[in-house]
């Protein structure tokens, strides 16, 4: 496929049905060590409202792991309490503690341009394909690779 | 000119480093490398540190400082604060605030300026507590929560506070509160549409956030409220954006390099020796009062959330620092010639060492307050 066609293309015309059987999903109040139970396999985690639900309420990735492992290091101006997340100081119990709560995402609709866009200028590399506020799917660079290469 | 900012940022940097070293906050080293800056020192070699350029640099790094503190505060943070935060949080406000009036009202001082001293004294800096709390592995108790908790409300509370105290005007003032706060409400709900918008612009957010920020700011002063009221609300509006963290990383950077440590060093550089000489007074009741204020207020308010007298206490004297939120509110009010020349200074100093001082005695006090538990 040439790569002009590929950005004019829409997300639904590319996602897989049975991708979101696959996704990595755990639910908001999900114990920390099933948090990074999972992350152990991959290299992010969508958080959903309850188990058996689709509802997304955030994402986990592995630099807020990263974050995490290492020994915590507080800035010199301090606010808020995201500095006061340390699975160290055992601040940190459930999914909904370490979360991204705020989620780029974008929708079937979407074509496969603008979502690389967004990826670029938000300094993501994933995007999950969310309808009616349930997650359907999700965008990766890996992903459109396989599309582009035909491998999918 | 260009030689006191490069010489100023240098200095902020190595005495900051110096003081993290020993444990202290890099702020406080900044302020010091303020006070080698001043006209007392640097002067002395010829160099001017204070003058418009610096003034207008160090009033830009109080924006994007009080601009991160409303990004990190956070509207989600908000909601999730829970009745214990919210109860000892008005308690440590309204307490802390009266005690700063009444140090300004036993000293003889009008009501005004009673209100701008009990303004300094409502926000915490919880850095110094956290990083304690880190070292006795505390952080996860139930204060250590309270503590971190209380200090997200601690600073819009403050802020609101600053705002309906120090308008300019009895009833017109009220109005343009109102005023800002409904456009604040407007514009919360307007960010959850402009963020559906897909633009693909390059580093779109991030300018827009920095102009927005100034922007309110200059709104808010307009209205006769401080400009930090507006870059406060300003990033907790942002704070709602899916690209916040990203905005939040983007505006450390810049406020950290370069802005932030230029208004602690003029702070410092501002500092009037000759201030101190009859400072005696001022410093006997308004340090007091600050420490005492926080530590009846927290420990009250958590005390009637059901905490232990020990815990309630501790939560007191984890909330007893002051930092970078006192120092901006009080450099503000001198912008807007709440005090006389020579009680400017001399209220700059008290907080000065207010915050020395708090930095200080807090870590002492914690460890003697849980000492012999393992």
């Amino acid at each position: 496929m040439e790569l002009k066609e590929l950005h004019e293309k829409k997300i639904r015309d590319i996602i897989d049905e049975k991708q979101v059987w696959n996704l990595p999903l755990i639910e908001k109040d999900a114990s920390i060590e099933e948090v990074l139970s999972v992350l152990t396999g991959r290299d992010h985690v969508w958080v959903v409202e309850e188990k058996g639900s689709k509802k997304l309420v955030g994402i986990i990735t592995e630099s807020d792991v990263l974050r995490l492992l290492a020994p915590p290091r507080l800035p010199k101006y301090v606010f808020g309490k995201r500095y006061g997340v340390s699975l160290q100081h055992g601040t940190v119990k459930v999914a909904k503690d370490v979360m991204h709560r705020q989620i780029i995402k974008c929708s079937l609709d979407d074509k496969i341009g603008d979502a690389l866009c967004r990826m670029i200028n938000c300094g993501i590399r994933r995007l999950p394909v969310v309808k009616d506020d349930e997650i359907v799917g999700e965008i990766t660079v890996h992903y459109i690779l396989q599309i582009l290469l035909g491998k999918r | 000119m260009l030689l006191e900012i490069g010489i100023a940022l240098l200095l902020a940097k190595v005495v900051g480093l110096a003081f993290e070293k020993i444990k202290q906050p890099a702020v406080i080293g900044e302020i010091l490398a303020g006070i080698m800056m001043g006209p007392f020192i640097a002067g002395y070699f010829g160099l001017n540190y204070l003058s418009d350029v610096t003034e207008g640099l160090a009033h830009i790094g109080i924006i994007l400082l009080l601009f991160i503190s409303g990004l990190e505060t956070g509207i989600d943070e908000l909601r999730a604060v829970g009745k214990n935060g919210f109860i000892t949080s008005l308690f440590d406000v309204s307490i802390a605030f009266f005690f700063g009036c009444l140090a300004g009202y036993i000293l003889g001082y009008d009501l005004k300026v009673s209100i701008a001293i009990g303004n300094i004294l409502v926000a915490t800096s919880v850095g110094i507590t956290v990083r304690t709390l880190m070292e006795m592995h505390a952080l996860h108790t139930k204060v250590g929560e309270l503590i971190l908790t209380v200090a997200v409300l601690d600073d819009v509370l403050g802020i609101i506070v600053l705002s309906i105290t120090l308008g300019h005007g009895a009833s017109s003032s009220l109005i343009k509160i109102t005023i800002f706060f409904i456009l604040f409400i407007i514009l919360l709900f307007l960010i959850d549409k402009i963020k559906e918008i897909k633009l693909h612009i390059p580093r779109f957010a991030l300018t827009l956030s920095l102009s927005f920020a100034l922007i309110f700011s200059a709104f808010a002063k307009s209205l006769g409220l401080a400009a930090i009221t507006g870059s406060f609300f300003a990033g907790l509006i942002f704070s709602k954006l899916p690209q916040r963290r990203r905005i939040t990383d983007f505006i450390r950077q810049i406020g950290e390099i370069f802005f932030i440590p230029l208004f602690f060093v003029w702070v410092g550089a501002s500092f009037d020796f000759s201030a101190i000489k009859e400072i005696g007074s001022l410093v006997a009741l308004f340090i007091p009062m600050a420490l005492i204020g926080k530590i009846i207020g927290c420990s009250a308010g958590a005390k009637i959330c059901g905490f232990t007298a020990r815990d309630a206490f501790a939560v007191g004297i984890g909330m007893m620092p002051r930092m970078e939120v006192a120092l901006v509110v009080v450099t503000t009010e001198i912008t807007m010639g709440i005090f006389n020349e020579t009680l400017a200074h001399q209220v700059l100093a008290s907080t000065i060492l207010l915050v020395i001082i708090s930095s200080f005695i807090t870590p002492i006090l914690l460890k003697m307050v849980y000492k012999g538990e393992s």
